[in-house]
Parts: structure tokens; C-alpha cells; sequence
């Protein structure tokens, strides 16, 4: 099934321009009776940041899983760089990094050992600057690199992950619910992470119940609701009230 | 990449409080037992060595007697212990290992520590083996209870697969990392174990060859243990689950099933209590067994008439009373052949259905073979038993003969150290590596499939195994 292009006349979708790097193509994925996903179209190209707003249950983290390849598609197609995911987990996953709502690691191991481990588990083996430098990049303090991350807080270990998606090298990002949870300057800080990503051409895509993150953030929006994506639109003409408006029209239907 | 996750397994693992004080513990344990089996088999092979050279001495200095009172001195013989045995006593302290061979009679053997143990120290007895057996598996499980569910649960399981590991990887580098911690406690005590063995005895290429035996036999059930550990937390979905599971197979495998394979193969194959057995011996010496009579003196008296052409006994050219007197330890032979073959095969039917019920725990394979390698399991003592009997045997044949060839009948006659002299001392050689390992090829059997089944487990464990919300 096609996504709806919502009717509002003031919002529009914008479809990428250049080839995109995430893609699902009639995604679905069911357990049994219940569908958690239906006939999901959509793609995120380089430089996009595409924000998947909608309540629990709508299908974000199921989409995000699909496209993580850690469950498998009823039918359609989850592509990384054209790949399909079903077909080459392993290579598609050299293209993604993850960040779920709460970047688990190694409480034993300090921050730079988690970036170090996570790092080279996608093969990539830095240098310890290499690694400080990344962690200080993605906004760690410095003094916190060599501490266990069992003292960190929740935006420390945000940070790591960002670490880790750029120690990785990675062309797409996908995040799950990042910001819930964290104070106004640390999502502004995380804000700041996504767009610099974005400026170097990775393509994000990002569930998320914050629309003003989504907004500000984002450079597409997609709503979904009971596994459909129901309405998509771009974020350059739209208003934080048109947001909301819409988002909400389509909660009530 | 293995190498890499199994170095952070082992960094997480040294950084964790629980496994310090664990590991602590059973180490200690290992090392205190391993210290204790050395002292002891150290100090009885010091206390065999001068028993031997006393019953030697006293066989040689006993002064002119008659050959048959000398086969009613007798002598002791003591079953080496081999140096392995400090890390597994096996049934020695049930069994002993000491004989008295005397005319007429196949004893029991003596030296029993079991039978002056006290009812604590039955159940409290610290081995190597016991520690190696029950303990280091229930570190094994500690270590990776929570290797994927564990995992699962704090959530860095999506984050390590998402970064494109191979599930499969994850689960070597996994395995290599509880192998890794469980090294930095085995590898020290093995070393110590090691240089206890080449400094403290005479090391032949035999005894090295059983060490290294007995290390792949241990190293084979902590693997398999390993695999199981991984294999039930990835299957499982819980962390909480995987450990009271393990622990229940912990259960089975070190406390249920050795117990059960002691009734079952009780049961299965029933073997005389002492009082019976010690019945059966007097009925066979009183009657017979199995158409073998009890000597007939005066049919021995008439042959030997007519053989050598004579008319009385004091003509004879030999003393009948030695001629008699080898009839009846003949005799006696056969009714103790009749009674302890069927004994020693009980205990043999017995010990292979310990063995099979290894298919439902891998304890019960390692024990066997643990106890082989060690020289102290039922084989080995039956093996040395035999020997001894042989012996004894050869002795009172040799006492008898004396008799026999050189007095006449009712002639007062003393032999004298020259006779003592030349009944050599039991040389005793223990049964070689392959025999050892001939008899327990179930035992081995089991112990690798448990090993192949376990990794096999682990290695669809982590290709199934869900991520985790």
C-alpha cells in the first residue's frame, strides 16, 4: 500500500531527490492476527533526517527493527543501499548505526572502551586519540572518557552512541524515541549532533513522539498510526502548529 | 574478532565484584585440595615404601620354620598409588590398598580410610576432583548464565548486533571469554599441579601421558559445560531463567544422578553384602562349587602309592602333607575364582551402567574417567588385586612345593632364608594408558557428545536467539 499524502494542501511530501539510502518498499510485518505493520513505503537519502512520529504501537520501532534486520518481514522489502536486509543482514549492517531511547553498554567498561569494543565489532580498529577525539567530538567531556559508564547519565550515553555512529562511519542512522527522557539542553545538544551528521550526508531516520524535536530537527516527517504510514510531509514550510494540528487530525480519526 | 569480544568478556568479568569473590573461592578450594591430595598421597607412598621394606625384611629374617608355618606368616602387599591419584582418591578409601597374603585365604583388602571416617567427613571430603567436578561448573554457570539473556535484558544485545557482528562470532567470543576467566583460575592450579607431578615423583612418559589425558578429559567437560551455559541463555528469555535452569541441571548432574546411578545399578545389578559374601566363601570351602570337591586326603595318599610303587606314606619320596596341603590352596583357589569373578563382574556391570547414564549427566562420564587416569578406580584396584592373588598363589605353591620335594612325611622339617629369599618381592606394574582408556571408551563417548551437543546448542542458540524489545 502507497503511503497517504494527507490532503492539507499546505503540506507536501517531497520525495529525495538523489538515490536514497534506507528504503522500504510494501513493508509488512504481522504476528498472526495483529498487524504491526502494513505496506510501509518510504525512503531516506543521504542528508535527510526523516522523523516517524505517531503513538505507541503505531509501527516506528517495528520499522526500525525491519530495517536492523532483527526480525524479519511478513512480506515487502526493507533495503539498505539497495540491499535487502532479509537477504544480507550482515552487509547492511556496515551502512547502519543504532541509537535506541537508552544507549545500553558496559557498565564495567569506561566510555572509551565501549566506543573502542563497539568500534571494532564493526571492524573498525581506532587509535585510543582517535577514539577520545570521537567521544569529545559526539560531546562528551572529556574527563568523563575514562570513567565506567556506570556512572554516566542518559545523555552521556547518548553521546557514546553518536561516538559510536561516527567511529563506525556510518551512511544511516536510525533512532529510536533518542530524546525521550532527556532534558531540554541535552536534546538540543543531541539536536545539534543530527544536524552535523546530516551536513556530512547521513541519512537518519528517526521514531520519535516529540514534535517540536521532529520539526526542528527534521527535514521529512512521517505519521504513522495502527502500523500505516498515514500521512508524510516535508518540514521546510511547515509550521510547529501545523505539526501539531496535523498530527493530531489524524490521532482522531 | 572472537579474540576481541572474549578480551571484553574477560575485562567485564575481572571488573565484576561477584566473579573476584568466586572465582576467589573455588580457587582457593582447588588449590587447598589439590595441596592436600599431594600431602597425603605423598606421605602414604612414604609410609608404603617403608611398609614395604619392613614385610620384606620380616618375610626374609623370619628364622628356620616349616614353609607351610612361613605361608601362614605371609606377607603384605600394597597397591602403588599412582602420583595422579592426588588429584582423585577414586575408591581407594572405600576399597584400601593394602592386602595380607596368607595360606588358604584371599582377603580383604585393609587400609580403608573410609571405614575410620566419621559420618561428617563421608559427606565433607575436600578432592581436587570433587572441586573440579561440582565447583568449577557452577562457576562456569555464574559466568555465563547471562552471556545472551543477560545481555538481552540490559538492552546491549541490539546494540552489539546492530553493529554487524556475526551472531556466531558473538557466541565464540562469548564461549572464549568464560574459558579466558575460568584459565586464570585452572591454568595456576594446573601449573602447580604440573610441577607438584615432574618435581615430587619419578614423571615417566606414562604418567605424563595420563596427565594430559586427564586435562583434555577436564578441559572436554568444562567446555561442554560452557556450551550448555551458552546454549540455555540464548535460548531461555530470561536471565533469571537461564540461571534457575542451569542450576537445576546443576542438580542433576552433581548431586541426583551419581546417587541414582548408585541405586540403579544396584538394582539393576545386585551385589552380595560382606556378611553374604563371607557366607558364600565358607559354603563353597565346606562343599564345593560348581563340581569341584574339597581335596580327598586319602585319595591323594593312594595315588601317589601307586604312582611312586610304595606301600606307606613315610616311604614316599615326597611329604604328602605338602602334596595335600597345595590340593587344598587349589581348592581354595577355585572357590575364591568362583565367588570373586562373579563379584568383580557385578562391580564391572555396575560401573557400566554408571557409565551409560552419563547420556544424562556428563558428571558421571568425567568421574569415570577422572578416576581411571588417577589408577584408582574399581578396574584398576581389581587389576591390582589380581596381581596380588597371582602372587599369593605363586608363594604357597612355592612354600608347598618346598614341602613337598624336600622332607619326607612326618619328617620334622625348617626351611631357612635361603627359601625366603627366593619368593621375589611382587613387582607390580599398573595398566597402561590404552588399557585405562579401552575400558571407559562410553565414558569418552559420552563425554563428547555432551561437548559436540552443548556447542552445537550454543551455536543455534545465537542464531535464534531474539533480540529483546
Amino acid at each position: 500500500m502507497q503511503s497517504q499524502t494527507v490532503s492539507d494542501p499546505e503540506v507536501t511530501s517531497q520525495a529525495p531527490t538523489v538515490r536514497p539510502i534506507l528504503e522500504a518498499r510494501s513493508l509488512s510485518k504481522s504476528y498472526g492476527e495483529t498487524h504491526a505493520l502494513s505496506e510501509l513505503d518510504l525512503s531516506v537519502a543521504p542528508g535527510d533526517i526523516y522523523c516517524l512520529l505517531g503513538p505507541n504501537g503505531a509501527g516506528k520501532t517495528t520499522t526500525i527493527n525491519l530495517f536492523l534486520g532483527f526480525i524479519a518481514p511478513t512480506s515487502g522489502q526493507a533495503l539498505v543501499a539497495d540491499l535487502d536486509v532479509a537477504e544480507h543482514d550482515r552487509e547492511t549492517k556496515a551502512y547502519l548505526a543504532y541509537i535506541p531511547e537508552q544507549v545500553m553498554l558496559y557498565r564495567n567498561l569506561t566510555g572509551l572502551e565501549n566506543l573502542e569494543y563497539f568500534a571494532a565489532l564493526a571492524g573498525k580498529k581506532l587509535e585510543v586519540d582517535q577514539l577520545r577525539s570521537t567521544l569529545v567530538e559526539a560531546g562528551l567531556q572529556s574527563e568523563a572518557i575514562d570513567r565506567r559508564v556506570s556512572g554516566y547519565s542518559k545523555g552521556m550515553r547518548q553521546k557514546v552512541g553518536i561516538a559510536i555512529a561516527l567511529a563506525k562511519e556510518a551512511t544511516a542512522l536510525l533512532l529510536d524515541e533518542p530524546t525521550s527522557g532527556l532534558d531540554p539542553k541535552a536534546s538540543n545538544e543531541f539536536s545539534a549532533l543530527l544536524e552535523g551528521l546530516r551536513e556530512r550526508g547521513v541519512a537518519v531516520l528517526m521514531a520519535t513522539h516529540d514534535l517540536f524535536r521532529a520539526k526542528e530537527t527534521g527535514t521529512r516527517v512521517g505519521i504513522m498510526r495502527h502500523g500505516r504510514l498515514v500521512a508524510e510531509m516535508s518540514t521546510s514550510e511547515l509550521g510547529h502548529s501545523d505539526l501539531e494540528r496535523i498530527y493530531l487530525n489524524h490521532m482522531r480519526e | 574478532m572472537i579474540i576481541r569480544i572474549a578480551r571484553k568478556e574477560l575485562t567485564d568479568q575481572l571488573r565484576d565484584g561477584r566473579f573476584r569473590a568466586s572465582a576467589l573461592m573455588v580457587g582457593a578450594l582447588l588449590l587447598v585440595s589439590l595441596g592436600a591430595g599431594w600431602t597425603q598421597v605423598s606421605s602414604a607412598r612414604a609410609q608404603l615404601e617403608a611398609a614395604e621394606a619392613t614385610a620384606r625384611n620380616h618375610w626374609e629374617s623370619q628364622g628356620d620354620k616349616n614353609p607351610h608355618s612361613a605361608a601362614h606368616y605371609g606377607v603384605y602387599a600394597f597397591k602403588p598409588r599412582l602420583p595422579l591419584s592426588f588429584v582423585d582418591q577414586g575408591v581407594d578409601p572405600w576399597t584400601g590398598t593394602s592386602v595380607w597374603l596368607e595360606a588358604h585365604r584371599q582377603n580383604d583388602f585393609l587400609m580403608r580410610p573410609a571405614q575410620d571416617a566419621s559420618a561428617a567427613q563421608r559427606f565433607g571430603t575436600l578432592t581436587a576432583a570433587g572441586v573440579l567436578q561440582q565447583l568449577v561448573p557452577l562457576l562456569i554457570i555464574l559466568l555465563g548464565f547471562g552471556a545472551l539473556a543477560g545481555e538481552r535484558e540490559r538492552g546491549t544485545l541490539r546494540q552489539v548486533l546492530a553493529s554487524g557482528v556475526s551472531r556466531r562470532d558473538l557466541m565464540a567470543g562469548k564461549a572464549a571469554g568464560v574459558a579466558g576467566a575460568l584459565a586464570l583460575l585452572v591454568v595456576p592450579a594446573a601449573l602447580l599441579g604440573s610441577a607438584a607431578l615432574v618435581l615430587g615423583s619419578t614423571a615417566t612418559g606414562s604418567l605424563l601421558a595420563r596427565a594430559v589425558v586427564l586435562a583434555v578429559v577436564y578441559l572436554t567437560y568444562f567446555g561442554a559445560f560452557i556450551g550448555l551455559a551458552l546454549a540455555i541463555s540464548a535460548w531461555v528469555p530470561s536471565s533469571r531463567t537461564a540461571l534457575v535452569t542451569l542450576l537445576s541441571l546443576w542438580v542433576v548432574n552433581g548431586l541426583v544422578a551419581p546417587r541414582a546411578a548408585v541405586d540403579l545399578s544396584g538394582w539393576l545389578h545386585p551385589s552380595p553384602t560382606a556378611f553374604e559374601f563371607s557366607r558364600q566363601i565358607e559354603e563353597g570351602m565346606a562343599n564345593g562349587v560348581e563340581g569341584i570337591r574339597p581335596p580327598d586326603r586319602q585319595a591323594i595318599t593312594n595315588r601317589l602309592l601307586q604312582e611312586y610303587g610304595v606301600d606307606s606314606v613315610e616311604d614316599l619320596p615326597v611329604n604328602l602333607s605338602g602334596i595335600t596341603l597345595q590340593a587344598s590352596e587349589e581348592f581354595g583357589n577355585a572357590v575364591y575364582d568362583h565367588n570373586y569373578t562373579e563379584l568383580w563382574d557385578t562391580f564391572e556391570r555396575q560401573s557400566r551402567v554408571h557409565e551409560s547414564l552419563a547420556v544424562v549427566a556428563p558428571l558421571l562420564a568425567v568421574r569415570a574417567l577422572s578416576m581411571g587416569l588417577a589408577g584408582t578406580d574399581i578396574e584398576q584396584h581389581r587389576h591390582f588385586a589380581t596381581a596380588a592373588e597371582t602372587y599369593r598363589r605363586d608363594m604357597m605353591a612355592a612354600m608347598n612345593g618346598d614341602l613337598a620335594q624336600n622332607s619326607r612325611t612326618g619328617e620334622t622339617y625348617l626351611a631357612g632364608d635361603e627359601l625366603w629369599v627366593s619368593v621375589p618381592p611382587l613387582d607390580y606394574e599398573a595398566p597402561t594408558l590404552a588399557w585405562v582408556l579401552g575400558n571407559r571408551t562410553v565414558s569418552m563417548l559420552m563425554l563428547g557428545l555432551w561437548l559436540l551437543g552443548a556447542l552445537s546448542a550454543a551455536v543455534a542458540g545465537a542464531r535464534r536467539a531474539e533480540v529483546g524489545p
